[in-house]
This record gives C-alpha cells, structure tokens and sequence, in this order.
C-alpha cells in the first residue's frame, strides 16, 4: 500500500520522487541524529562515566565533528534545491502546447467549471458554464489541460491530490495552471484554504475520459446550453 | 532589608505588582489557563474528527461554524496565549535579573502595565466566542477577504462590525502585541544595562541571550503586521477597501504582512525553549555547554535568515515562481545554523557524567521529538512537494511536533528545573517522571500517524470528511481514532502535572538554595528570592557553564565565586575579562 | 548591603541611561510599523498611477504649513531640552509649552485640512467615488487617512505626555524625562518628513 494516492498526472512522479530524494537524506540524518543523542546516555550516564570531562568545544578536534555535520546537511540541501528545481518550473507554467483550455471558477461552496464553447475560446460569450455542487469537470486523457482559476468571492485553493496539484485562487487575480491526466477515472477535487461555514463540502470531481467519450460529453453539454458570461 | 523598606499592600504585592517574579507567574499562570482553553477547543474538534456528526461528551453537537472558530482560536490562543506568554513574557521575566544578578526589571511599572494590557487581550478574545455569530472561523491566518467582513461589506454597521468576532480577534491580538512589545523593552534594556560587574557579553547566560534575540526578532517584523491588522480592523468595521480587490485592494498583501512576522513568530517561540535546554543540559552532563560561543552566532544567523524565509507559506499562493525558489531556498538553508546548536547541545552529552532527572528527561525528550519536527520542514521548504503538502496534515503533523515540544516540553522542562528557585519547594520526582512519559508516549500517538494521513491527500480545517474518499478509507479513518484517543490522553496526563503542582505547593518550604549544583546567578539567591533578589548583589568571576574544571577541587564552580580569596573583586575596582576561563590561571 | 545595592544601581554596565535606550528601542519599533505602512502606501502607488489625481486634492500649502510647524517645535524641544540640562525649569516649562503648541497647531490646521476633505467626498471609505466608479481612487484616501491618521495619534499622545512631563517638571522633579520626550517627538517630526512628501508633494 502506498503512503501517497493514486498518481494519475505526468509531473506527479516528479512529486513523488522528490519525497523519497528528501526522505533518503532525512533517514540518514534522524538515524545518525538518534545515535548521537541515544548512544552518550547510555556510555556517560552518572554510573557508567562518574567523572565528566572538561570540553567546551573550543578545540578544533571536538568542534570539527559539528563542522563536519553542518558541511553533510549543506550538501544534501543543495542537492535538493537542485532536483526540485526542474519540476517546479514544469508545474508553475503552462506548457507550450496546451490541447484543451478550460476555466475553474472558486466560490462559496463549491467549483465552477467554464468550457470555453463551440469557438474554442474561453471568455467569450458562447462559453458554457456548469455551476452546480459536486459537478464534474470533464478532460481528455493524456492532454495537456491548461485552466485558468479565479475566484469570485473570498480566497479558495483548487487541490486535486491524485494529480499532486494544488493552487489558491485570490479573488482580483487570475492564476493560469495545467495539467496531463494519464488514467480514466472519477477524482476528488477539494477546497484547500478555510473559506467559510461550508468550506467541508466544496468537493467537486474530475472527470478524465477517452477523447472520444470527452467529444460525447462536451457535444451534449453545449447542446443543452449556450449561455455567456462577463468575466471578473 | 528591602521588604521592610517597601512594606507592600496586598494589591501591590500580588496583583499589581511590579516585582518582575510576580509577573513572571502572572504570565504563567494565564497561560497554563489558556492553555487549558485552547486543549479543551482541540479535544471538541478532535472528537468531532473521529467520531463525525457524534454528540461530544462535555459539549454537545459541533456546528460548522463552530469547528471553524474551534481551530481558529486554538491556534491563536497556542501561539499568542499560551507560548508567547509562558516561554517568552514569564520565563523572561522570572529568569532575566536574576541570572543575570540584578534586582529587577528596567521599568517595573511599564513591565506591571504589559501584563495587565496582556490580560485584557485575553478577556477580549475569549469575549469573542460570546457575541452573535460566535468567534473568528477563517483560520488563525486570518486571511481576507473571507476576515475582512466577506467580500460584501462596503457599508458594515459599526457598533455590529465592532462587536463580531473577527473584530474582537483583531483588537485582542492587537491588544497581546503592544504587551508584548512593552515587555521587550523591558528585556532588552535590562539585559544590556544592569548586568552584574564581570558579567560581560560572552559570561551571559544562553537564555538571557536567546530571550533577548527573540525580542529583537519580534519587535522589528511585527511592526508592518500592526499596522496591516489596522487596515484589516477599518476593513471590517469602516468598510475600507484595502484588501478588496473590487476597491483596489490586495487580499496577497496581508498574506506577506501576516507570514513577515508569522515565521520569524516560530523563531521567538523557539529560542527561549532552546535557552531552557542549553540551561539545563550542563547541568545534568556536568559538563559546560559545548561551544558556547558559536550558538551565539548561530542564533544571531537564524534571527536574521528568520525574516527572509516567510513566503513560503505562500508557495501556491500566486507569487511570482521565481520568488519561490528565493524562499525556498532560504528556507531549507536556515537548517544549517539551527541543526549547529541542536548538535552542540547532544555535543554536550558526550563526555558528561549523565544525571536523567526529570527536568533532563524534557530536554532529551524535546531534543528527540523536534528532530522530527525539524526534518519533516525539509520537505515543506522544498517548494515542489509544498504544492502537494500544503494545507494537509502533514503540515499539521510538522509543526505540532516542532510547536508542542517548544511550548510544552520547553515549559516543562523550565518548571521542574526552577521549581525548587521559585518557590523553595520541590515536585514529586516520580510523578514528574510519569508526567513525561505520558505526555511523550500519547504526544506522538496523536501526531505520529496524522503525518500519513497527511501525505494521503488529507486536507486541513474540515470538520467532516465523509464526501473525501481519499481519508474514508482505512487506515486513516482508524488513524483520526487513534490521533483522538491520544489527545484525549495526552490531555488528562496534564492532570498529573497539576495534581504534583498543588500538593508540592501545600508542602512546607525547604528553602534548598542550590539544590541542583548549578553554575548560574539565580541560584545564589535564596529560594524563593526576596523582592530585591539578592543579600550581596554578585560579582561575576567566570562563565556560566563551568562544571568538572579538571584542576579543581569542586565539581563545579559558580559564576560569582572567586576562584581564590586574592581574586576577589569588589564593586570599586573593576576589570574587563572577555574570556570565559576562569580568572586565576592553573 | 544598601550602599552595594545604590552603587550597583547607579553604575549601569554599559553607561546608556536607560530612559534613551528604552526610547531608542521604541522609536524603532514604531518606524517599523510606519515604514511597513509607507511601503504598503508606494506600492499601490506605483500601481495605481491614476492617484496622483487623489493627490491633488490634497492641500499642499496646509501640508508645508504643518511640516514648517513640526520642524519649529523640534527645535523648541531641543531649546528645552538644553534649558533642563542647566536645571532652568522656567526656560524648560517655556520651551515645552511652545513644543505643545505647535503640535496643537498641527492638530489644528489637520482638522481644517480634512474638514475640506471630507466635505468634498473623500472620506476613509468615499463611497461618492466607488459610485462614481472610481473603485480604486477611494482606496487612495482609505491610506491617505490612516496614514495621517495614526501619525496625528502619535502627535497628540505625544503631547499629553509632555504636558504630564511638564505638570512634574513645575515640582522640579524628572527633568531628564525632557530629552525623552524631545527625542519621541523628533521621531513624529521625522515620520511626517516622509509623510509630506509622499502624500502632498507627488502629485
């Protein structure tokens, strides 16, 4: 069983491999740590050591060992500001080829999903809107998706744990993320950041589906539709 | 001689007072009570978490709203109640002139003032849960618009936007920061100008330094959070715009102003702990505080990285990205100089002659439990796994076990090694041990597990997870009963420490001066010490850590003991010594 | 064992009195609290660049006005302050009242200047100008207000003090509490030199 959930996104394994690399580091360090607090205890209690010795860590040979430690911990620091570096530029900007554009609206209690209409571009009047409680949003699988997020009201965060995504919305900004979703399924979308007595209950899902099933879905979707609306 | 002199009245003595031991317990007392309050709103929401949509023994059905405002204030009242007045206002104020051999405080009335402004913010705040609409529910973060009335409020009627709970947060958090800016003054101007002759900077106690490091820390990132918690009051109750982005305003504004003192606030919290250990530690080692002088410095280099690591808090926030790498950069890096003192203080075990009393036994414990803390903000600080951490409980899990054995286990630690100095009676020994092995073991048995339920998606301040279907599912739904169960235990293991605190109390006073063998000035004064503290204010010899001098006769030698009678100085002639050696040569 | 007690207390470690060490400390909490606060102000500042209309209604002869009587009752502290050292607690009295006074003019021509203000629409909230559409301009005077606002607070703290100063210094007692004072109120003088100019002066 593993500690995380399902990864369905193409830059989550980039999360998850990031976790072991810090995880790695963080063993060596508490184990070693350990020792060095657990093992003097027993060596120089009062009755396996009745005298104890004279150190103020002034001399070099007893202060080298923190040196030595300190110089270990700022290597590993830097290998991981190294490893996350790349993943974080992936993540924190759309890439260059976006297949699908969509846009999610936050508002108090639940998530608005904005499908950009018959002429494909979002904010403008024939974009359809689907703003109910426990809705989905509907995507292709293994296609770039780019969003944009606002919120309408207070501060939300968009979350989608099974795609290691999370984003706040602040209401006056528009925040423009993405995503690749490589497995078919229904996933939890939760809210992130307290936003008022029903904050528990903005949970939305995420489609991800055949691109044929997701034609189906969009098709009968803006037939039943067709309203506009002004963005904030 | 002194008590004679200021024959005092009853409200002089003991509320009122200006005496700076009086205040200490003042700001104690409210805060062990506090803490009190802030357990019992953890152990409603806590049940609430394992048993949804149950009755809760003791209070009755949770609402949203109140589950909301339950974690709310029981992080304000953690952080501003309950750490800032134990660790910082009452261990300064009782240890400050005494160890550092002075008879009080700079400012004795502004010093009586900042806790009674203290106590009125503690009024106002716990006020807050009794007027319409129930307490502040957004988060101790308060982070608006969802704070600033709701993104609706351009025309708030005043006397209603006054008396709501946001307002009254605001005013009562307000309120504890001029305390406690008053009592950092106080430190501040005390420690550098009424030191005892020979106490020169390198001679002063780790404590004293580190308490006087977090004021400064505190004093200079608070001011743009003033003056921004100004703007959020006249946004709730004037109906301003600042932070409405219809009017103009920022909602990320206050999120720097809030985290530009929120993060450097964890460090204020945590050096007065680590002054504690660095206090203790030698005297159960026998042995002098390893590399006394480096930790200086380190803490010097956390006090000023401290102000320049705050966004990363933010990191999904919508910074700029390349901000965050900044952040997180700093972030992980601040590692270093506090992993330096807290490997100089296991330095300090090895070699020693190890004494496992009760107060030992909190330090150790604190040690073992913040290494955790402090590792599991590696990954925190690494911008790229924050996006999928933040908000969950591993966040929680992270700072309860960096926050809790600062507070708690640092507090404790501080009772039972000053028990005897304040009050010239002991603790039950084997009670005190009982104490910390109840609180270590349900401690980790709350928080140990929430660390998975955490990096399983688990996201924070819900108060019902049942439409989730990451966390309804095992383990974690047993995970929630156990953390609850814990609590619940971890809670009632305080009963011991308060039942061994009023029967040491009703015992008769022993009046054991030094009963630890300790090298610092507080234990030269009697126990517990006079108004004025000392008979013959000291003259300082040596260092403070001077134990198991391989040439001396004694097993360890005090700060104001001369070393022989010729080296005697008095108060008429007076030498710079900047080393921590001792004075006579052997 | 009272002689031990005297000395020690009259020989501090480090010679600062204490009074000017705790001022000092004061004072820089305060300008960090206004320094956020002027931060904050040139931020939106510099985003909003349709406020230097706002600006304009603000009136910059009452603003150099008050900036002329803030550095003339510095210097008339200054003059007290050098009375008290000579123990002259005439001179001292003289030179505080006009210290007092000229803050009391500040305050004064202060209320003047928003009695306009507010008499035009610009209040804290100017609820004319969100109206109007405007959205952001009223944000403008939202700062403009609780700028000046918490600086005119500090004024007028600032002289209740000195006239507590002044009631004691008539005893003869707590003479050096004047350099305290003066240094507390050059710290206000200083706050509207960076004041003025931001607010009255860019337009």
């Amino acid at each position: 069983m593993s500690i995380f959930p399902e990864n369905i996104s193409t830059y989550g394994n980039e999360i998850d491999k990031l976790f072991w690399l810090i995880m790695l580091f963080v063993g060596i360090a508490f184990v070693i740590s350990l020792f060095v607090l657990i093992y003097p205890l027993l060596r120089y209690s009062q009755k396996a050591s009745p005298k104890a010795q004279y150190i103020t860590g002034e001399k070099k040979k007893h202060f080298k060992w923190v040196v030595i430690a300190l110089a270990l911990l700022l290597g590993s620091d830097f290998i991981i500001l190294y490893s996350e570096h790349d993943a974080w530029g992936q993540i924190e900007s759309a890439p260059a080829k976006v297949d699908v554009k969509v846009g999610i609206i936050a508002r108090q209690w639940n998530w608005i999903f904005v499908y950009p209409g018959p002429d494909g571009i979002l904010n403008t009047s024939d974009d359809v809107i689907v703003d109910e409680q426990n809705s989905s949003l509907h995507v292709p699988i293994n296609k770039n998706i780019a969003f944009e997020l606002r919120s309408q009201d207070v501060i939300h965060s968009f979350f989608l744990a099974n795609a290691r995504f999370k984003q706040d919305v602040l209401p006056g900004r528009t925040v423009v993320r993405w995503f690749n979703l490589t497995k078919e399924g229904k996933y939890d979308i939760s809210c992130t950041q307290i936003c008022g007595i029903l904050h528990s209950q903005m949970r939305n899902f995420v489609v991800v589906e055949s691109e044929d099933k997701y034609k189906q879905y969009i098709d009968s979707l803006y037939k039943a539709n067709g309203r506009a609306i002004t963005m904030k | 001689m002194d008590a004679t002199l200021h024959k005092q009245s009853f409200w002089n003595k003991y509320i009122f007072s200006t005496d700076h031991k009086v205040i200490g317990m003042q700001y104690i007392i409210m805060g062990i009570i506090m803490a009190g309050v802030g357990g019992f709103l953890a152990y409603v929401f806590r049940y609430n978490l394992a048993y949804a949509k149950a009755s809760i023994p003791l209070f009755g059905h949770l609402s949203a709203q109140q589950y909301n405002a339950f974690v709310t204030c029981h992080g304000m009242i953690m952080v501003f109640w309950v750490g800032m007045p134990v660790l910082l206002s009452g261990l300064g104020n009782l240890l400050i002139p005494l160890m550092i051999g002075t008879d009080d405080m700079a400012f004795p009335t502004v010093n009586m003032l900042s806790f009674w402004i203290f106590f009125l913010s503690a009024v106002v705040l716990l006020s807050s849960f009794f007027v319409p609409g129930g307490a502040f529910g957004g988060g101790w973060t308060m982070y608006p618009p969802f704070s600033a009335g709701g993104y609706l409020n351009h025309n708030p009627e005043f006397f209603k936007a006054l008396f709501s709970g946001t307002a009254l947060m605001i005013l009562a958090v307000a309120l504890e920061l001029v305390a406690m800016l008053m009592g950092g003054i106080n430190f501040l101007v005390t420690t550098i100008n009424k030191r005892a002759k020979g106490m020169t900077p390198f001679r002063i106690p780790v404590v004293i330094w580190f308490i006087n490091i977090a004021s400064v820390i505190f004093m200079f990132s608070v001011g743009p959070l003033v003056a921004g918690a100004f703007m959020l009051l006249f946004d709730n109750i004037l109906g301003t715009g600042f932070y409405d982005p219809a009017r103009g305003g920022d909602p990320m504004l206050w999120e720097h102003l809030f985290w530009f003192f929120g993060h450097p606030e964890v460090y204020v919290l945590l050096l007065p702990a680590l002054g504690v250990l660095a206090e203790i530690l030698p005297v159960f080692a026998r042995k002098p505080l390893f590399a006394y002088k480096p930790i200086i410095y380190l803490a010097l280099v956390s006090a000023v990285l401290s102000v320049l690591v705050w966004a990363h808090h933010q990191f999904v926030a919508g910074i700029d990205p390349r901000m965050a790498t900044f952040f997180s950069i700093g972030t992980i890096l601040i590692s270093i100089p506090f992993a330096g003192i807290f490997l100089s203080f296991m330095a300090t075990l090895w070699g020693g002659s190890i004494r496992f009393t009760v107060p030992m036994m909190w330090v150790l414990g604190f040690i073992g439990l913040f290494l955790i803390g402090g590792l599991t903000g590696l990954f925190l600080g690494s911008n790229t796994f924050d996006i999928y951490a933040h908000d969950t409980y591993f966040v929680v899990a992270h700072f309860h076990y960096t926050l809790f054995p600062d507070i708690f286990f640092g507090f404790f630690a501080a009772v039972y090694y000053w028990f005897p100095k304040f009050t010239g009676k002991t603790l039950n020994s084997a009670l005190g041990k009982l104490h910390f092995w109840a609180t270590f073991f349900f401690f980790n048995g709350t928080w140990f597990v929430l660390f998975f339920n955490g990096l399983a998606g688990q996201h924070r301040r819900i108060n019902d997870y049942s439409d989730f279907s990451l966390v309804m599912k095992e383990p974690y739904m047993t995970f929630e009963k156990v953390a609850t169960v814990s609590a619940i235990l971890l809670i009632l293991s305080q009963f011991i420490f308060l039942y061994n605190l009023f029967t040491s109390l009703a015992k008769a006073k022993k009046g054991v001066k030094n009963p630890w063998e300790a090298a610092t000035l507080e234990w030269q004064a009697a126990s517990p010490p006079p108004h004025g503290n000392f008979e013959t204010y000291p003259v300082v010899y040596r260092g403070p850590y001077e134990y198991s001098l391989p040439d001396a006769n004694e097993d360890y030698l005090p700060q104001s003991v001369p070393s022989s009678p010729e080296n005697t100085i008095t108060n008429n002639d007076y030498e710079h010594k900047s080393s921590t050696a001792p004075i006579a040569a052997h | 064992m009272s002689t031990n007690h005297q000395q020690h207390l009259s020989l501090p470690i480090n010679k600062v009195p204490e009074g000017r060490l705790g001022m000092w400390i004061l004072i820089g909490g305060e300008l960090v609290i206004f320094g956020g606060l002027i931060a904050m102000y040139l931020q939106f500042r510099l985003r909003y660049p349709q406020w230097s209309e706002m600006a304009a209604h603000t009136s910059t002869a009452i603003g150099a006005l008050n900036t002329v009587v803030l550095l003339c009752s510095s210097f008339t502290i200054v003059k007290a302050h050098e009375a008290a050292g000579r123990l002259d607690v005439h001179k001292t009295l003289m030179w505080m009242s006009c210290t007092v006074a000229g803050g009391l003019m500040f305050l004064v021509d202060k209320s003047i200047e928003y009695y306009r203000e507010i008499s035009e629409g610009f209040t804290f909230t100017s609820p004319a100008l969100q109206q109007a559409g405007d959205h952001v301009d009223s944000l403008f005077w939202s700062f403009y207000y609780i700028m000046t606002g918490l600086h005119g607070t500090h004024v007028l703290v600032g002289m209740i003090v000195m006239i507590t100063i002044m009631f004691q210094i008539r005893k003869g007692k707590n003479l050096h509490r004047v350099e305290l004072a003066g240094m507390y109120w050059h710290m206000v003088d200083l706050i509207w030199i960076f004041l003025f100019p931001l607010l009255y002066i860019a337009k």
